[in-house]
């Protein structure tokens, strides 16, 4: 029909079909070009023609001109909405745009023209992998099978779709029709990595089949001749034979193992102990995926019996395969007592001393275990560490060394060898870290100026006495010692980005920008290539530095590019599903879907996200702070002082505009430069809001709802996360919200003072709160109750106070929400409630000069009547942290 | 080689640039007792010959560095030259153990192996000055390398007591 090609649906004639392909291999072949030009003569015969006009919207569109190319493709598309190739690059438009939906949308409609199409339906695949569409994902992984089965990466892809949509048997099934597809003799079914790659996988699939260690176990053993991953073979094995429950033999996989070299790795450790004393498979299970130097020995608090068992079996067996392991080694300070501990641990810090180890203390502190609902945790409040046998023991002999060093260069009287003149330095260095972990900190100073009379020169004093003068309460000294340190090595990135993050803790930011600047590029901007370089802890602390200074709009754009950067780690999966199928590395891929399913419970994002909420939290209660330059008060102030303040205002208006003016010329400058220097078009990346001012636009409360629900989402085992939830909730009257979160936080950690202040809190506001549906006032009736452990808010205030009073350790944060608690409830008077902290705000946990200052506040807020409290607390804490700066 | 008692301290040499000079200035803070001026430092940077400036590395840390530069004979009249040892310094809690020996020792090691390539072709003599009142120096150059004490140089030093120095010398053709 004549009118078709008009509407641009008609074929081309042959000259110009054969150019329209030229036009596609053009693109493919990223000359964008040519390729235009090629559609351009097409389209001078036949402008309406639909796919030429959508081809050229999709090259247009790798040129960087987004929105000719959105224009171009959507006319070529009305003009023929029945042709696969248009839709077909209507996706691929809005794929490029990160709209994976729509690309979706586009490439099904694409397929329902021609749905035999591979390379749509390779691409379809691809988005709903990505999106984790994994039914779509494996119906269409099938039909691709179907049409290609004599590709590997069709049934590879296919398994994998089994198994992410939780068919594990099917996942085994569709791997073994494959392996039985391929003739006897093949490359695929001798030794080597993709065949081992896939037997490991296969392996990995059938022990997630519940009760089939068996079965794995047994296909470990038929696959053992093509597996060269020896190592994992291993580890699977001595898995499978724990959970069967057959230790013996499961000892035998793990002395193998620690044959074949593998006698650092503490999970083997861990592994042995598990075979020794024939733990249950459920133990097992966590003793496996342990971290650092953790094994079964520091997991769980094993009987005396069950460690002599383990010892006398490492000793006997052990010792001689690895005498040198550093490992072997350290794990009997996990399971010996009494004096052979005290043996032990001495042979341990003398040999750790003379060779200079400064993570010595540290590495000491993981022994001061404590048991906690019978597991075993870390003791890490000072209260807790100085009262550990372990720490007392070492701090004894530690103290026996540094007599005797001065005396006779020995560690002792007894000793043999005589010691070099570092040992002394090493044994004052590790003294100081123990009144570090104690809260010592001007006892561990004067060691660390010792340290600095012996040698000068040593870099990891200076490091460890900016740590000192931080704990102690004066961080910009700690950023100056930090800085003199750095000097010593200007090459040494890692104590130039201490110093940098000293310095942003220190509030300054301009200092460390140079700092850090030191080790970026030397062209461009620094601060955009950190963000380039995805340099995720600087900007935290960076934003958390202009939190600090209530720069709000700095601050958000910073926690921003963290958010960034995870949206664009999340996006770099992309390129692995097809890789990963390609190079065979199904294990390792699994590990990568798994790592992106979780991505935003990650710590980093935790931080940024609590960040931007508590920021928007802070605007939504104070809005004047949200203006950085807000105008000053004009109507209180005298027409003179008024006439006067308005004249700084302009003047420092001008100033400003005069700064901003002549770094933008600046930048212009060095851009230009950059061109014309080395030719190279530096992508010119012009932030036009660096001051994150759009961001301060937003609605506060919908910004910090959104990151607390995805908080909610990805992070519900951290407490935290509630913790910011309520505070979300309760702004925007969601009470049931509000308290769900309390309820959540208060499972995970009862005894924070956070919990009890906003329990306390919730309890006074919500009664208040009006235009509750009825049914919400039934659940709020109903379970708000076991918040207070069903007493009144006075009687649980009053309970709480006894108990923090009665209890020695209570700590000092915990003191100073029931302080004000009492007050709030008008329960005690203020001089009464403050008496808590003043008196015994010390003795507890949780002291550091950080809660000490939140004490401060307190005391400050309750102005006169808490005069005579405020300067009784001070005399109090400059006693204990005499170096504390600026408490007043 | 860690346990070391009051033996040799096996150290290792190291160059003086501009990214750890810090290091030197702290060293010779600790060391003597007249500050240098910037100078001496810029110079031992600008010079960067590992050969002729460098530290003594034990356990990872500086402990000692000496500093020497070539430079004509004052009253030569054939432009013969000198060997000058500027400083010579090690941790008080590192001496007693040949740290010192063995950086002049590589110095006049260097120098033996080299006699006759460069700018030590005109080198004739090694040379440096000491107070007087440092009888542990003039001892250690005297009986350790066989320098021969020469004349005393009055008022040397400005600043410390007593200020005359004198001149330790030793040929090297």
């Amino acid at each position: 029909k004549p009118g078709d090609l008009a509407l641009g649906r008609q074929p081309l004639p042959k000259k110009e079909a054969d150019l329209f392909k030229t036009v596609v291999k053009h693109y493919e072949m990223k000359k964008y070009k040519k390729g235009i030009k090629l559609a351009d003569t097409i389209l001078k015969k036949f402008p309406n023609h639909g796919e030429t006009l959508a081809m050229k919207g999709l090259t247009l569109n790798c040129l960087q001109k987004r929105e000719d190319a959105h224009a171009l493709v959507k006319k070529g598309l009305m003009n023929d909405m029945r042709s696969h190739v248009c839709w077909h690059v209507y996706g691929l438009l809005h794929r490029s745009d990160r709209n994976y939906n729509e690309a979706i949308k586009a490439y099904k409609q694409a397929l329902k023209i021609d749905p035999e199409n591979l390379q749509i339906l390779r691409d379809l695949s691809l988005l709903q992998i990505q999106m984790r569409d994994l039914d779509g994902f494996a119906v269409t992984r099938h039909t691709i099978l179907t049409l290609k089965p004599n590709t590997k990466m069709n049934w590879l892809s296919f398994a994998m779709a089994k198994y992410l949509t939780g068919d594990l048997r099917g996942a085994v099934s569709v791997i073994d029709i494959y392996l039985g597809t391929l003739t006897p003799g093949s490359p695929e079914l001798e030794r080597g990595f993709e065949s081992s790659e896939l037997a490991m996988y296969r392996n990995f699939v059938l022990a997630r089949i519940p009760k089939n260690h068996m079965e794995a176990l047994d296909h470990l053993e038929a696959c053992k001749s093509v597996v060269v991953d020896e190592g994992a073979w291993l580890k699977g094995k001595a898995h499978h034979q724990l959970q069967l429950g057959m230790h013996k033999e499961a000892k035998e996989t793990v002395l193998a193992m620690f044959r074949r070299g593998m006698t650092e790795d503490y999970a083997v450790h861990s592994a042995y102990m598990c075979c020794v004393l024939e733990l249950d498979p459920e133990s097992c299970e966590r003793a496996l995926v342990l971290k650092g130097t953790g094994t079964v020995a520091t997991m769980i608090p094993l009987t005396s019996e069950q460690k002599q068992k383990v010892w006398a079996s490492h000793k006997e067996e052990l010792r001689p395969m690895m005498a040198r392991s550093p490992a072997a080694q350290r794990v009997p300070l996990t399971l010996l007592e009494g004096d052979e501990f005290r043996k032990a641990i001495d042979a341990y810090c003398q040999k750790s001393l003379a060779k200079g180890v400064p993570s010595l203390g540290s590495d000491l502190s993981s022994l001061y275990l404590i048991v906690k609902n019978n597991l075993f945790v870390r003791a890490l409040d000072p209260v807790d560490v100085a009262s550990h046998p372990t720490y007392q023991l070492i701090v004894e002999l530690v103290d026996g060394y540094l007599e005797s060093l001065k005396k006779i260069t020995k560690f002792s009287p007894d000793n043999e060898n005589e010691q070099s003149p570092s040992s002394l330095l090493w044994t004052w260095y590790l003294r100081a870290t123990l009144h570090q972990q104690v809260g010592e900190f001007s006892e561990a100073l004067k060691l660390t100026e010792l340290c600095l009379e012996h040698t000068p020169t040593a870099v990891d004093v200076y490091e460890l006495q900016g740590s000192l003068l931080k704990g102690a309460g004066d961080i910009d000294a700690a950023a100056e010692c930090l800085d003199k340190g750095r000097e010593l090595d200007k090459q040494d990135r890692y104590i130039n980005n201490l110093t940098t993050k000293y310095m942003l803790q220190a509030n300054k930011n301009d200092i460390a920008l140079q700092r850090i600047s030191l080790f970026t590029r030397h062209e461009g901007n620094p601060e955009q290539n950190l963000f380039d370089m995805q340099c995720t802890w600087y900007e935290l602390e960076l934003a958390a530095c202009f939190a600090r200074k209530q720069e709000w709009g700095k601050c958000l754009k910073k926690y921003a590019a963290v958010v960034k950067h995870f949206d664009d780690f999340h996006e770099d999966q992309f390129d692995f599903h097809s890789y990963c199928i390609r190079k065979v590395t199904l294990r390792a891929y699994t590990d990568v879907l798994d790592f992106e399913d979780h991505l935003w419970g990650q710590p980093f994002y935790g931080v940024a996200a609590e960040g931007i909420i508590n920021a928007y939290l802070a605007i939504f209660d104070t809005p004047a702070t949200a203006m950085a330059e807000a105008e000053p008060d004009y109507a209180s102030m005298t027409p003179a002082e008024r006439k006067k303040a308005k004249a700084q205002a302009r003047k420092k208006k001008k100033a400003l505009e005069k700064k901003a003016m002549s770094q933008a010329e600046e930048a212009k400058k060095k851009n230009e430069d950059d061109q014309n220097g080395n030719k190279k078009k530096v992508a010119s990346v012009v932030d036009d809001d660096p001051n994150g001012e759009a961001l301060l636009k937003l609605d506060p409360l919908e910004e910090a709802k959104k990151y607390a629900a995805r908080l909610v989402k990805y992070s519900p085992k951290r407490f935290s996360t509630w913790i910011c939830q309520y505070d979300v909730s309760i702004r925007r009257g969601k009470v049931l919200m509000a308290l769900q979160a309390l309820l959540k936080a208060n499972v995970l950690d009862p005894e924070s003072s956070e919990i009890f202040t906003r329990i306390v809190e919730f309890s006074q506001k919500y009664p208040k709160v009006e235009g509750l549906h009825s049914t919400v006032k039934e659940v709020l009736t109903s379970e708000s109750p076991a918040l207070l452990e069903g007493k009144s808010l006075a009687e649980y205030v009053a309970k709480t106070t006894e108990h923090v009073r009665s209890d020695s350790l209570a700590s000092l944060p915990m003191k100073i929400a029931v302080a004000e608690a009492n007050i709030a409830t008008q329960s005690q008077s203020v001089p009464e409630a403050l008496s808590l902290v003043v008196d015994t705000g010390l003795k507890g946990r949780g002291v550091s000069t950080d809660s000490c200052r939140t004490a401060l506040q307190l005391f400050k807020k309750y102005g006169d009547e808490a005069a005579e409290a405020k300067s009784e607390w001070i005399a109090k804490v400059k006693e204990r942290y005499p170096l504390i700066a600026s408490f007043e | 080689t860690m346990g070391g008692g009051n033996k040799d301290l096996e150290v290792e040499f190291g160059g003086i640039t501009a990214d750890n000079v810090e290091q030197l200035r702290k060293l010779n803070a600790a060391c003597f007792p007249v500050s240098y001026n910037e100078n001496y430092y810029r110079e031992v940077v600008k010079r960067q010959n590992d050969d002729l400036n460098k530290f003594a590395y034990w356990n990872g840390f500086v402990i000692g560095a000496v500093c020497t530069r070539v430079e004509p004979i004052p009253e030569s009249t054939n432009n013969r030259s000198r060997l000058y040892i500027m400083t010579l310094g090690v941790l008080a809690a590192y001496r007693g153990r040949n740290v010192g020996t063995k950086l002049i020792g590589s110095i006049l090691e260097y120098f033996e192996s080299n006699r006759n390539v460069g700018e030590l072709t005109t080198v004739d003599e090694i040379v440096l000055h000491v107070q007087t009142s440092n009888d542990d120096a003039i001892r250690f150059y005297t009986t350790r390398f066989g320098f021969e004490q020469g004349e005393m140089v009055e008022n040397y030093y400005r600043r410390i007591d007593p200020p005359h120095c004198y001149v330790l010398s030793k040929k090297l053709r």
